[in-house]
């Protein structure tokens, strides 16, 4: 079957992609100026110490060795260990992984689910007063910093009202019996609700501005048209025929919007102290624990490349022109 | 019950365009007796398209019906309620546009389709629409099989057959073809063609047939109305008006095309130069400037349509001359000495 084959070499593609990116982590960090040692031995240690801890850690092999190492080691689930926590790459991360992913996924339906709809109904009020307000004031969400956008609605809502705590997951001293009684309580709601704004408030001019734009296309086309001349009713012509095509690249901007917003956590994260990803990658950078960098931003790269897929695989979904090509 | 299903009366439509606008329809008037193919012939711009449009009551956001009556079944469709025409429209009124390519939602089967008027507009239950979408298939010629299918999946023609099922849905009473087989081989255009006519014989409807190949016009419809610029320049029974055309354009529009039916009538004469400027039009009657038969009063009054022989009416001030006009006409050197 055709369709198999499509996933099939979609898949190929994927794994390509995969290596290049495995690659490219494992040159950069070794490129960078500097001994990756140098904040994890003190240089109080003899010589003799030195080289067993490179030893222990691999690093006196030659370069090619060590990229073969790591690629199989890679293929085991094998990060290494954190210079820092000194415990595996992969427990950190995937401890992390969950709070990236919930704060990253709510804010892009938050703004994905606004945007689409604002988007179709400045199209529809095209030419409107409402419409030569929102404009503007879209533009300006795009063209705020989010860094300075969450640090307005941190003093705002958290330090000036109050409503929302200023930062972590949950208060001082909580305890849950699973992780899954965190991410369902109310507490976590509060928490996670500042974060989530900011990201949400940053990202919805993509999808608000593009669906407009869509949406004033296809109101052109002959269809919409008909589907007038076929005495439709407006809902029927505006959601069913106008919105649904409308929607088509939205619904892929989507997966590269996750690969921004992953990009933006880093920020947002740093900011509300949020205890993610894009957090310990830039906490990682800093105190020079290059496996932990490296396993984050593979970790990075896998989600946006998954996202991709997915994308790939729902606009067959959606437009019957790519599935039954 | 008026012998008439429809009668357009004078219609005006205009077009805002910057601060000005544009009569593109100004002052047509037609008729289509019950169970006729009328043709509505014209070249690009001449506002033939505007007029099949106007009919539906849906236009361009910048264009208005500014005059004039459409008499459907008696009733004035042109000062109805939008409400009250929306209840009209696919019911009693149904359209087959150029490109069904365009016009059928490319996201949706075509059963999709189907049933959206068939349920939405015609109120039928699941069951019965399925059963109306077969028989539409069966009636076009299409198996039924291929209901499931997407518009993209269909050759040109027929999607085109589609569009015909999709328009014939409801049992409509007057159907509007705006150019159906322009974009479709000559073949294809002639087996839909052919299927239009059976299918309106059957059905017993009416149907108005926009195009610019007046060699279609000859081989389908029953009566031509010939638009130039925005009115109409004759208008009567086909043969009447092929055969022995009265207005100097008809003549010159029959010279310029070769005939559907094959027969090879020699070279092709085109009519030199392009209509008018219709934010500016000329005084008098638009064609002037590029008839070769041309008289002073054409270029300062504009010649009303009146009828010459009975049902055979043409918009000329010569046309109590047309028998030797015709026969002049027929020279291509008339229309290349005019150029």
């Amino acid at each position: 079957m055709s369709h198999l084959k499509a996933v099939a070499s979609r898949t190929l593609q994927l794994a390509l992609v995969l290596w290049a990116v495995v690659t490219i982590l494992f040159l950069m960090f070794r490129l960078m100026p500097g001994n990756p040692m140098a904040a994890y031995i003190d240089p109080t240690f003899t010589v003799e110490q030195q080289q067993a801890l490179m030893a222990q850690f691999g690093l006196d092999k030659p370069l090619w060795e060590q990229y073969f190492i790591y690629l199989g080691n890679l293929l085991q689930g094998e990060l290494g260990q954190s210079f820092r926590y000194r415990e595996p790459v992969a427990e950190r991360i995937f401890a992390l992984l969950p709070n990236t992913l919930i704060l990253t996924f709510s804010s892009l339906f938050v703004a994905y689910a606004f945007g689409i709809l604002a988007g179709a109904y400045l199209a529809w009020r095209r030419g409107s007063a409402v419409e030569n307000a929102a404009i503007p004031l879209v533009l300006m969400t795009r063209a705020m910093p989010e860094f300075w956008l969450g640090m307005v609605l941190l003093a705002v809502f958290s330090f000036w009202l109050g409503w929302f705590p200023a930062g972590g997951t949950r208060p001082a001293g909580a305890d849950y019996d699973s992780l899954w009684a965190l991410y369902t309580s109310r507490d976590f709601l509060s928490y996670l609700a500042l974060p989530a704004l900011t990201l949400a408030i940053y990202s919805q001019g993509l999808p608000l501005l593009l669906m407009r734009s869509n949406m004033l296309d296809v109101m052109k086309e002959d269809f919409v048209t008909m589907a007038r001349i076929k005495g439709l009713s407006n809902w029927t012509v505006v959601v069913r025929h106008a919105a649904r095509n409308a929607l088509l690249p939205v619904m892929t901007s989507f997966a590269i919007a996750v690969g921004y917003q992953l990009q933006g956590n880093v920020v947002v994260e740093s900011i509300f102290s949020w205890p993610g990803l894009g957090r310990e990658l830039v906490n990682a950078v800093s105190a020079s624990d290059y496996p932990l960098a490296q396993g984050a931003f593979l970790m990075i790269a896998v989600v946006v490349i998954l996202m991709n897929l997915i994308a790939d695989m729902l606009y067959a979904l959606l437009d019957p022109r790519i599935s039954h090509a | 019950m008026t012998a008439n299903l429809l009668s357009v009366r004078d219609l005006k439509v205009s077009y805002r365009v910057g601060n000005g606008h544009i009569d593109a329809v100004d002052g047509a008037s037609f008729d289509v007796p019950r169970g006729s193919i009328v043709g509505l012939v014209g070249e690009s711009g001449c506002g033939k398209t505007t007029v099949a449009r106007a009919l539906t009551r849906v236009i361009a956001d910048n264009a208005r019906i500014t005059g004039g009556q459409i008499l459907f079944d008696g009733k004035d469709i042109a000062a109805i309620p939008e409400r009250q025409m929306n209840a009209l429209r696919w019911r009693d009124i149904a359209f087959i546009p150029q490109s069904a390519m365009n016009s059928l939602d490319p996201v949706y089967t075509v059963e999709y389709q189907l049933n959206e008027v068939l349920r939405r507009r015609g109120g039928l239950s699941a069951r019965e629409a399925r059963m109306r979408c077969e028989s539409l298939f069966e009636m076009v010629g299409i198996e039924k099989g291929r209901l499931r299918d997407y518009p993209h999946q269909f050759s040109g023609g027929m999607r085109q057959r589609v569009a015909i099922a999709l328009a014939l849905a409801l049992n409509p009473k007057l159907v509007i073809a705006d150019e159906p087989v322009t974009a479709l081989d000559v073949i294809v255009q002639r087996q839909i063609l052919d299927q239009l006519r059976e299918l309106q014989t059957m059905l017993g409807i009416s149907v108005i047939l926009v195009t610019h190949d007046i060699s279609v016009v000859a081989y389908i419809c029953d009566r031509t109305v010939v638009m130039y610029a925005g009115r109409v320049a004759e208008a009567g029974p086909m043969a009447g008006v092929l055969t022995r055309p009265a207005h100097p354009y008809t003549m010159g529009l029959r010279n310029a095309f070769p005939d559907l039916a094959g027969a090879a009538s020699g070279t092709l004469t085109p009519i030199d130069g392009a209509p008018p400027n219709l934010a500016e039009p000329p005084p008098g009657c638009r064609f002037a400037p590029r008839c070769p038969f041309s008289i002073e009063v054409c270029s300062t009054e504009s010649p009303p349509l009146a009828e010459i022989v009975p049902d055979h009416r043409v918009a000329c001030h010569r046309a109590s001359e047309a028998p030797v006009l015709r026969e002049i006409a027929a020279r291509t050197e008339t229309w290349l000495a005019h150029a």
